[in-house]
């Protein structure tokens, strides 16, 4: 039983810090956010060349054959930063192909992922809102030796720059997932405006999108275990994400309370600022515990690991919220001003609530597997 | 890291489970001596005392296995050994703080249960503020006499003896003018007063002392050093038995569903209720998330790091999950989250509450009152993180100030 990282997990933790700390600041973020891709490419390709991007994928193919706790270790450091940009759609789009994928499946987009010339985008939620793999609308019909794809999937993250999208679809043998090109003919995209301006997502039409045989991840019909299973992991990063972003916010609270003074006094001495940065690191360690453990169910390939991602979803959701929150209101009027910096991890925390299924989706997956 | 117990736990976890299986008794132990009975019986099978060390009667044993065993006894629901505050943390003090002859006086039937401790700490005016104690002790060659009044005493009318706070220099500053002694309850000028708690049972008590005696042997450290002592006696308290409460409560969850599947309300079972649903589903990924938390407590202290003042997050973690669990139980049963114990036509699950012993989820949800208050409030534990975890700056307190 050892709940600590290894020192090469340490390690890899304190260099993506350095890192972001250098090349990720909130002057980059601000910057991107006028940007029309709104990420940027040279950070990209920087990150693959720190193995970043390749981190969970097979070695053959220019990964390093790692797990759900090392790729959370790094999402915690970009959610602390920010970073905008489709790192987790990517990984997890990879992670698919490499459970799933065929052998030209794998040459044609794992070395490509690795190496930091493709970027991939998940189109989990479907027409109604719905995160319940069941309840997806989009329909895939035979269509010659391949397929047509029709249907809304609304709130893609980072489909416009995206080289290959993961489609869940439902074909007549049951549902189905898809490697499908964001820009193919019959997809319409229209980009949101939404709170968090590093988060850029986009609402999809799909009528009649043609699709090879090829395009297929796994065998169709045989959709759902996958689908379930990137949720789920598509969920403990989120949750680290948010975990990242409620450090950050911490952090930030308590340095302020430490040196703004008001009565002639360091407001971190009055009880009502120093309880509440209390109960706000008691919300970050448990959301800690909560998103390594899952991550490491995942790896470990537990019985408990589905549920340990909904708990990790469900539970940091609400926590990183309350962080954030808390640290605007312990900086007061500064906290709530566009120049200071708080927002960017506040809204950051608020975008994740809402993926990979929010708290009120994983709290019925939890009721239905532990009252059933 | 690896979050798989390694093979020689697996291997106590099943060894225990088998022994709690078989040994558990049927009945709950009710009086004194059948509880010292059953104390006993674990105390004979090594599953007492675990962590303390072999050459004072323990089983220097590892604090997962330590944890092991708690969690396997929630598991039985198998009644508490009985001697849980000497064991837990004055035992613990005395193997740090004591002289060799107050080990060989006390420890040994401190751990077999043939004499029962209690704490002397709290007073009417000395809560949260605890070096504001009153309780005098006061120097009559080789012993001091003691005279004050205590409060909050658990244990305190079955109670030998007691761990004793008590002012010995009334000019120092308060937390420098206390001292710490071990304290003979079966004397003549100490009297034990029963009270009554909002559950209706009495499990404190009030310690009146007048006149009564403490030996100078039995000291514990140096005299004025007691405050230094409390603490380290209060840490005790606060890291211990994380694993084997989240079984209860996770025990007591399950109780909650199936009484949401028997109960209807508006014609159909609570269970379908999308508001219950969502409600369960909320109060189990706080539990789980507690019982994780516990592990990453149980891997740093098994690695022997420090775990003082994190422990402040855990108790305070924990009990405060305590009160929104019952609280909600409650909620979600409707009227039938209010019965007492032995209500006629009562549908509801037992439960165990936090004091160890079986109720129903209005007891529970009573005894949830108390987590938050005993051992350092929620508000105290608070300070602590923010003083000693986030190194936020002290309050200016008048106490603190020296005066001329």
């Amino acid at each position: 039983m050892d709940f600590a990282f290894t020192s090469d997990q340490q390690l890899l933790k304190n260099s993506a810090r350095a890192f972001l700390d250098e090349h990720c600041k909130p002057a980059t973020v601000r910057m991107l956010w006028d940007d029309a891709r709104g990420e940027s490419e040279a950070m990209w390709k920087e990150m693959a060349q720190l193995g970043w991007l390749g981190l969970a994928l097979p070695e053959v193919h220019g990964g390093s054959d790692l797990g759900l706790v090392e790729c959370s270790l790094l999402l915690e450091e970009l959610g602390r930063a920010s970073y905008p940009g489709p790192f987790l759609p990517t990984v997890l789009v990879g992670m698919g192909i490499t459970r799933a994928g065929t052998d030209a499946q794998k040459q044609r987009w794992l070395p490509a992922i690795c190496a930091g010339g493709a970027r991939a985008a998940t189109a989990f939620l479907d027409g109604e809102l719905s995160w319940a793999p069941d309840a997806i609308a989009t329909r895939a019909e035979k269509s010659g030796s391949g397929w047509t794809l029709s249907g809304t999937k609304p709130f893609v993250a980072w489909a416009h720059v995206a080289d290959v999208m993961l489609v869940p679809a439902h074909a007549p043998e049951g549902l189905a997932l898809f490697l499908v090109d964001p820009r193919a003919g019959g997809i319409t995209q229209t980009p949101v405006t939404a709170m968090d301006l590093a988060t850029r997502w986009v609402n999809l039409t799909l009528d009649g999108v043609a699709v090879g045989a090829d395009a297929v991840l796994g065998a169709p019909g045989k959709g759902e275990p996958l689908l379930r299973a990137l949720l789920g992991m598509g969920a403990v990063g989120a949750a680290a994400e948010m975990l990242g972003a409620a450090r950050r916010c911490l952090d930030m609270a308590v340095d302020y309370a430490k040196v703004r003074e008001q009565f002639g006094q360091p407001i971190g001495s009055f009880q009502a600022i120093r309880h509440k940065c209390a109960e706000m690191l008691l919300e970050v360690e448990n959301s800690h515990a909560a998103v390594y453990y899952a991550a490491w169910a995942r790896d470990a390939g537990t019985e408990d690991a589905d549920l340990a991602a909904s708990v990790a979803k469900a539970y940091v959701g609400d926590a990183s919220r309350k962080v954030c929150g808390e640290a605007i209101q312990v900086h007061g009027g500064i906290g709530f001003t566009w120049e200071y910096d708080l927002h960017l991890y506040f809204k950051r925390a608020k975008a994740l609530e809402v993926q990979y299924g929010d708290a009120d989706y994983h709290r019925e997956l939890i009721t239905a597997k532990v009252t059933a | 890291m690896d979050l798989n117990y390694a093979p020689e736990d697996l291997a106590f976890r099943q060894a225990t489970r088998r022994w709690f299986a078989a040994n558990t008794p049927a009945v709950e132990p009710k009086t004194l001596a059948e509880r010292k009975a059953w104390h006993r019986t674990m105390y004979d099978a090594g599953y007492v005392g675990m962590l303390w060390p072999k050459e004072y009667g323990g089983r220097g044993a590892t604090p997962m296995q330590q944890a092991i065993v708690q969690d396997e006894m929630a598991r039985a629901s198998a009644p508490p050994p009985i001697n849980g505050l000497g064991i837990g943390f004055i035992g613990p003090t005395i193997i740090v703080h004591g002289t060799e002859a107050q080990k060989q006086r006390y420890l040994r039937k401190m751990l077999t249960a043939e004499e029962i401790w209690c704490q002397l700490y709290s007073e009417p005016n000395a809560g949260s503020d605890l070096a504001g104690l009153k309780t005098r002790a006061d120097d009559a060659g080789d012993h001091m006499v003691v005279n004050g009044q205590k409060i909050w005493t658990s244990s305190g009318p079955i109670a030998d003896w007691g761990i004793l706070l008590a002012r010995t220099d009334a000019k120092a500053p308060k937390h420098k003018g206390i001292s710490c002694f071990l304290f003979n309850m079966r004397q003549p000028g100490v009297e034990v007063r029963p009270l009554k708690q909002i559950t209706g049972s009495s499990l404190f008590s009030e310690v009146f002392m007048t006149n009564a005696r403490a030996e100078s042997a039995d000291l514990i450290g140096t005299l004025n050093g007691g405050w230094g002592i409390a603490q380290t006696t209060l840490g005790y308290e606060r890291g211990a038995n994380s694993l084997g409460r989240v079984t209860r409560y996770m025990t007591a969850f399950h109780q909650l569903v199936k009484s949401a599947k028997a109960l209807s309300r508006n014609g159909k079972p609570l269970i379908e209720d999308p508001v219950v649903r969502a409600k369960l589903g909320k109060a189990f990924a706080e539990l789980e998330v507690q019982r994780y938390a516990a592990l990453r407590v149980l891997s740093a202290l098994s690695k022997g790091e420090p775990i003082s003042s994190a422990s402040s997050i855990t108790k305070l973690s924990y009990t405060e999950f305590e009160k929104r669990f019952f609280e909600l139980s409650i909620e979600i049963l409707g009227p039938w989250g209010q019965l007492m114990p032995g209500s006629p036509d009562d549908v509801t699950e037992e439960v165990s509450t936090s004091s160890g012993e079986p109720g129903t989820f209005a007891t529970a949800f009573l005894w949830s009152r108390a987590g938050t208050i005993y051992s350092g409030s929620s508000e105290i534990q608070k300070n602590v993180i923010g003083e000693r975890v986030l190194g936020l700056p002290k309050e200016i307190r008048a106490d603190r100030v020296t005066k001329g």
